[in-house]
């Protein structure tokens, strides 16, 4: 089974992307994190095929998520969404800069989160 | 006390996961706004984490509520973020106007919260909005004061693209303020990174800005991680590595400021003149306020006095009452040939007496279940305060609030509920020091979850805290005489001691624990709502209190038995099985009567004996009703087996009001009273009696 990590704290925002998530059509693990911290320490118990992150958070940010993942070996080839209201481009180009695969701005059309989760989850069908 | 009733189930279990997320942000504002002005009323700089908390919570309920698509309070929300970047950026001084502005708007968000769903209110609301937004708008925003090439400092490329806007702001606004800026590398254990980078951060903060906390892979990248802290400190290199007590080697130069530059704290640019003409925020909204409380309800809700229902409940009693009568009036017509006719006449008439008794029932139910929110909620706030008052970082993590109960139930869930939360706060989780000590992560967990299962609602309280000491908790029963040293317990049973009255493991009494009231009366508050509560617990790795309640205690379903011609009716969700048993099945052992079930021993009870109602003939059949409560089975020894019957529980007045293992009375019309059986307490009795030997 696929496993996606979905690092966001708000409770709410948490469960949507979750449950959004969950209408992928095919089996995913989903583990939540309402933390970077969190994050952190999960990142060595599995490994996860696809992280969804939020930028404003209150340990460290989702940017420095991103360059965590994307500076380690382990970690580097996971596809990284940044879910986020920052909708400057600045914002934008920083996280795509720094690694991230895609970038949402919330509110966001699940259908768009389903597209680029799609897109960017390994097809387990090539064993990848 | 008045319960409320939507038919739009769906759309308010979005909604009502919305309103309390917000709600706590809102909470978490009005605190920081109060010590906001606290700090301006003391003439300090405001604290740049606190508005930085604050613009977060505002950026919070912008995305929140633009994802529910409440466009007007979305709207309010960005604009109180605008106001609070501008403040977080320097961009504006904070003066009674923005503290005026922060409040009126946080007021008004709340204002609005309340009236989810109630598109009119909404809409009437819109016209406070856009006058406030105005005059946020018509707030004067001054140029913005940051510059300064951040590209000439040295510093690795990837620590400043991962700056966000804001801490490139705090970058440009601590050089401008000729502090020396450093990077700070410290690297840690990555299962417990967070107590030392807590601590390192700290140790900043006394001489110093942490800008940004950058992680990296450590030394041995699997297990080690690496923290970068942009630091901003008036204090040299030396100074800063001596006062963190690192190496030296550990601090690296980012940007010092040109030699002889003057090292200054800000001050505001020009002294602030107090506006005194300024309207009261608090006076001005009550007005909006009052415009919105008086909007004539249109949405498809009433509100019903709980006593009410209460009737209208017992109403539906009687009539399940009658009913009963009557299928027992048909079942004798027809039994004799003479009357035959007329007796399956009057049974098709009770069967579809039946079918619309059954749909008021579950109608009238169905209007008395609350969701367990409330609870819930009081629960957080409690953590929250004691998270406060004790300095112990815990959370409280909570799922399955839109779970219904009827709202007795509800009511008395609080307490036991509060109480065990309370136990896991106090005594469950353990200090930073232990949980570092036992490689945890700082903050402990209690989590809350309430789910449905079939006629019952399950609530779970888990905890990551020690566990119970279970070799201490026998020794400590042992000592006070609840079990005998000599009695074999399996590790259930052990477990099954902190519901022992008056035990305790710990020598002291909080205050939080609350004195005298221990799991003991958790188990009887719940066992008196017709539930059981059940522990499980793992040394190191926490304790989960299980409570599983049935969702109504208005009518139940029992299995009748009779015993020497006394009727006694079993809450159906307690019951597993019934056996019909030879006298020669039944073996003594250790002064008790068991029974070989499937290769496992069952402790057997005459219900004849706990209630004195004489000696029964030893050779004759018996069944056996196999309870159980949490783990323990047990089996009811009675002589007849009556049926299954719809069950009013009333109390009982007079002398038998208090007898133990009698949870109220029934009644079946004709055939007078029947005795409901607490099972919990019966149970309860009969194994603390095998376990004192």
């Amino acid at each position: 089974m696929q496993s996606v990590l979905v690092v966001e704290d708000s409770a709410t925002m948490r469960s949507l992307i979750a449950s959004t998530l969950e209408q992928m059509g095919v089996p995913l693990k989903i583990t939540e994190a309402p933390s970077g911290f969190e994050a952190l320490r999960l990142l060595p118990r599995e490994s996860y095929d696809l992280i969804v992150t939020d930028i404003n958070m209150p340990d460290i940010n989702g940017l420095e998520l991103v360059s965590f993942v994307k500076s380690n070996e382990a970690y580097r080839s996971i596809p990284l969404i940044i879910v986020s209201t920052e909708s400057s481009d600045r914002d934008r180009e920083k996280g795509l800069s720094l690694g991230a695969d895609a970038y949402l701005v919330k509110p966001f059309d699940p259908d768009d989160l389903l597209q680029m989760a799609r897109d960017l989850l390994p097809s387990p069908q090539q064993g990848g | 006390m008045a319960v409320r009733r939507k038919r739009t189930r769906a759309r308010s279990k979005a909604h009502s996961e919305f309103v309390s997320e917000s709600e706590e942000i809102l909470e978490q504002m009005r605190e920081d706004l109060s010590q906001l002005a606290d700090q301006r009323a003391s003439r300090a700089d405001p604290d740049p984490e606190l508005v930085n908390r604050l613009f977060r919570s505002a950026h919070s309920l912008k995305g929140l509520s633009g994802l529910f698509g409440f466009d007007a309070m979305s709207e309010l929300a960005h604009h109180l973020e605008d106001v609070l970047d501008r403040l977080r950026m320097g961009r504006v001084t904070l003066d009674s106007k923005a503290v005026g502005l922060l409040d009126e708007s946080v007021t008004l968000f709340a204002a609005m919260l309340e009236k989810v769903g109630d598109e009119t209110a909404q809409d009437e609301a819109a016209e406070t909005i856009t006058s406030l937004i105005a005059r946020i708008d018509e707030w004067t925003l001054e140029p913005s004061r940051d510059s300064g090439q951040l590209e000439e400092l040295d510093i690795d490329r990837a620590m400043l693209r991962a700056l966000t806007e804001y801490e490139e702001h705090r970058l440009r606004e601590n050089m401008r303020r000729k502090l020396s800026i450093y990077v700070v590398e410290v690297n840690f254990e990555i299962l417990s990174f967070e107590e030392g980078l807590a601590e390192v951060s700290n140790a900043i903060r006394e001489v110093g800005e942490v800008l940004s906390t950058l992680p990296s892979p450590g030394e041995t990248p699997e297990s080690q991680i690496r923290f970068s802290l942009l630091t901003a400190t008036e204090q040299d290199i030396e100074g800063l590595a001596a006062h963190l007590e690192l190496p030296p080697s550990s601090v690296h130069t980012v940007w010092r400021p040109a030699a002889g530059g003057e090292t200054r704290r800000s001050e505001p640019e020009a002294p602030e003149v107090e506006e005194k003409s300024v309207p009261r925020p608090a006076a001005d909204f009550s007005d909006a306020r009052g415009e919105i409380e008086s909007l004539k309800s249109i949405s498809d809700t009433v509100r019903v006095d709980i006593r009410k229902l209460d009737e209208l409940m017992n109403l539906v009693g009687e009539l399940v009452i009658h009913r009963a009568a009557i299928a027992s009036i048909a079942d004798r017509l027809s039994a004799d040939p003479a009357t035959i006719r007329i007796g399956s006449e009057l049974d098709k008439v009770h069967k579809s007496l039946e079918r619309k008794i059954q749909g008021l029932q579950t109608s009238v139910l169905e209007v008395r279940m609350v969701p367990l929110r409330q609870v819930f909620e009081k629960l957080a706030r409690v953590v929250r305060r004691l998270r406060r008052d004790r300095d112990k970082e815990i959370r409280l993590e909570i799922s399955g609030a839109e779970t219904e109960l009827d709202k007795l139930i509800v009511e008395g869930l609080v307490d036991p509920l509060m109480h065990v939360v309370r136990n896991a706060f106090d005594h469950a989780i353990e200090g930073r020091a232990e949980r570092a000590a036992g490689g945890k992560p700082a903050e402990g967990c209690i989590r809350l979850e309430a789910t449905q299962r079939g006629n019952d609602v399950v609530i779970a309280v888990s905890d990551d805290g020690r566990g119970i000491d279970a070799k201490a908790l026998h020794e400590r029963a042992i000592e006070q005489g609840i079990v005998s040293s000599e009695m074999e317990l399996s590790s259930r049973e052990i477990l099954d001691l902190v519901f022992a009255p008056g035990l305790s493991t710990r020598d002291e009494v909080t205050e939080t624990s609350g004195r005298g009231v221990g799991m003991d009366v958790v188990r009887a508050n719940i066992g008196g709502m017709g539930g059981f509560v059940d522990v499980d617990s793992e040394p190191g790795r926490g304790t989960t209190i299980t409570i599983t309640l049935p969702i109504t205690l208005a009518i139940i379903q029992s299995l009748i038995v009779s015993v020497a011609d006394q009727r006694f009716a079993i809450p159906l969700n307690s019951v597993r099985e019934t056996l019909l048993v030879d006298p020669g099945e039944i073996q003594r052992s250790e002064g008790w009567e068991m029974l070989n079930l499937r290769g496992e021993a069952l402790p057997l009870k005459r219900l004849r004996e706990e209630f004195s109602l004489g000696e029964a003939p030893r050779d004759s059949k018996q069944y056996a009703v196999v309870v159980r409560v949490g783990d323990a089975r047990l089996g009811l020894l009675v002589e007849r087996l009556e049926g299954q019957q719809d069950t009013v529980i009333k109390a009982i007045q007079g002398p038998a009001k208090n007898v133990r293992g009698i949870a109220g009375a029934t009644e079946f019309g004709d055939q007078g009273a029947v005795l409901v059986l607490d099972v919990s307490a019966v149970v309860e009795d009969a194994m603390r009696g095998r376990k004192a030997g």
